[in-house]
């Protein structure tokens, strides 16, 4: 018997593979109304594992040293000054973060083609994971672009995050391919705004 | 029931009203898509309550997302993706969990001898169990549910030649893991 005759008896066969029941459609439309409203009504929590708290104290240290920076400004400044350094210190932590994260995206995917990946993604991604998180809980979420972009990035780093060193399998294919689907670097890039003075001064 | 496809204009205008807030509009866009969504996380996962999950987790996200949806494809492929997506990744965890469904059952019948009918379709579905996850997410979606090869490659994001190799592998490593059947193939 040929290969195609096998071949269409075994699709005839499949058929009741893991045949599915009715869809139940108004019982998951009620279920998907109730999750989401949950959803919306539900505060954040994070999980304070490990690693998460020591990525919450590098993210106090960064929120400190930009609070600590606006305190010490000279007191001659006027209002508006202060004002535009308060703006400008935190445009710069999130355009480092937006950076690093860039970064961090680009040389994963690049290693990533190597099959071999080195064990300090994991915890880079785990420290710019706790910072997205904190980005999402601030008035930079309320920028509909920023707050797609922070909660694709949350999901490419918590991924990261589990990825076991050294290995670079149908898991981290996924994630590359999650990070070209969703455009990540892209969007990152044009988060970022051009020019190497930019990079580190510019507004987002 | 399945709701045919809308045309590219309803779709765009319901797409449109879902982004405005039109509750009605979504509670339309779900029952366009509804069906083959559960039947593919049903297919893939083995479960009912999986399937219910999965579907769930797709549609939530893909209100939540509706957003970044930028009409490349069509509305029906890009919640494919996020169904496999969801569906695999819901999966992976269980499977890293170590609760695999039936993966006890797919081991206890795959050294079975070899019988009438019943016991090929059974021998089947262990083989379709114990392929690889991109041979099974392929063959499923192709020879189980009919999807094409350029839904399975946006779905999947790899190439349409790549989703040809992969149903091609599938159903010969299936063919020799039946291959103590050949005589009853054809009855």
């Amino acid at each position: 018997m040929t290969d195609d005759r096998i071949d269409q008896r075994l699709r005839e066969l499949a058929r009741d593979y893991h045949r599915p029941p009715a869809v139940p459609r108004e019982e998951l439309w009620a279920r998907i109304v109730a999750e989401r409203a949950r959803r919306r009504a539900a505060p954040r929590v994070l999980a304070l594992r490990p690693w998460l708290r020591w990525g919450l104290a590098a993210a106090a240290v960064l929120v400190l040293g930009i609070a600590l920076g606006r305190l010490t400004a000279p007191a001659t400044q006027l209002a508006t000054a202060a004002d535009t350094t308060g703006t400008v210190a935190y445009r710069v932590a999130a355009t480092q973060y937006l950076t690093r994260t860039e970064a961090l995206l680009a040389s994963f995917r690049a290693e990533a083609r190597t099959g071999r990946l080195d064990a300090q993604f994991a915890g880079q991604a785990r420290d710019l994971l706790t910072t997205t998180r904190l980005m999402m809980d601030s008035p930079a979420a309320r920028d509909p672009r920023l707050k797609s972009l922070l909660e694709d990035l949350e999901v490419v780093l918590a991924q990261i995050a589990q990825v076991p060193a050294g290995r670079a399998g149908e898991e981290v294919d996924l994630i590359t391919q999650g990070i070209e689907q969703r455009s990540v670097l892209l969007r990152l890039q044009t988060a970022v705004p051009a020019g190497p003075g930019a990079r580190v001064q510019g507004a987002l | 029931m399945t709701v045919a496809p809308a045309s590219s204009v309803d779709e765009r205008e319901l797409i449109a009203r879902v982004r405005a807030g039109d509750a009605l509009a979504e509670r339309a866009l779900y029952d366009a898509h509804v069906d083959r969504v559960f039947r593919l996380a049903y297919r893939l996962a083995g479960d009912d309550d999986l399937a219910r999950d999965f579907t769930q987790e797709t549609f939530i996200r893909a209100f939540e997302r509706l957003d970044s949806f930028r009409g490349e494809a069509a509305l029906s492929t890009w919640l494919y993706t996020i169904a496999t997506t969801v569906t695999l990744n819901g999966l992976r965890k269980l499977k890293r969990r170590g609760r695999e469904i039936e993966l006890d059952h797919a081991a206890e019948v795959a050294g079975g001898a070899r019988r009438a009918e019943p016991d090929l379709k059974t021998r089947l579905y262990a083989a379709i169990d114990a392929l690889s996850e991109k041979y099974r997410t392929v063959f499923v979606m192709h020879d189980v549910e009919g999807y094409t090869h350029e839904e399975i490659a946006t779905a999947l994001n790899v190439e349409v030649g790549t989703s040809k190799a992969q149903l091609s592998r599938a159903r010969a490593k299936l063919r020799a893991a039946l291959a103590d059947f050949a005589g009853d193939w054809i009855t």
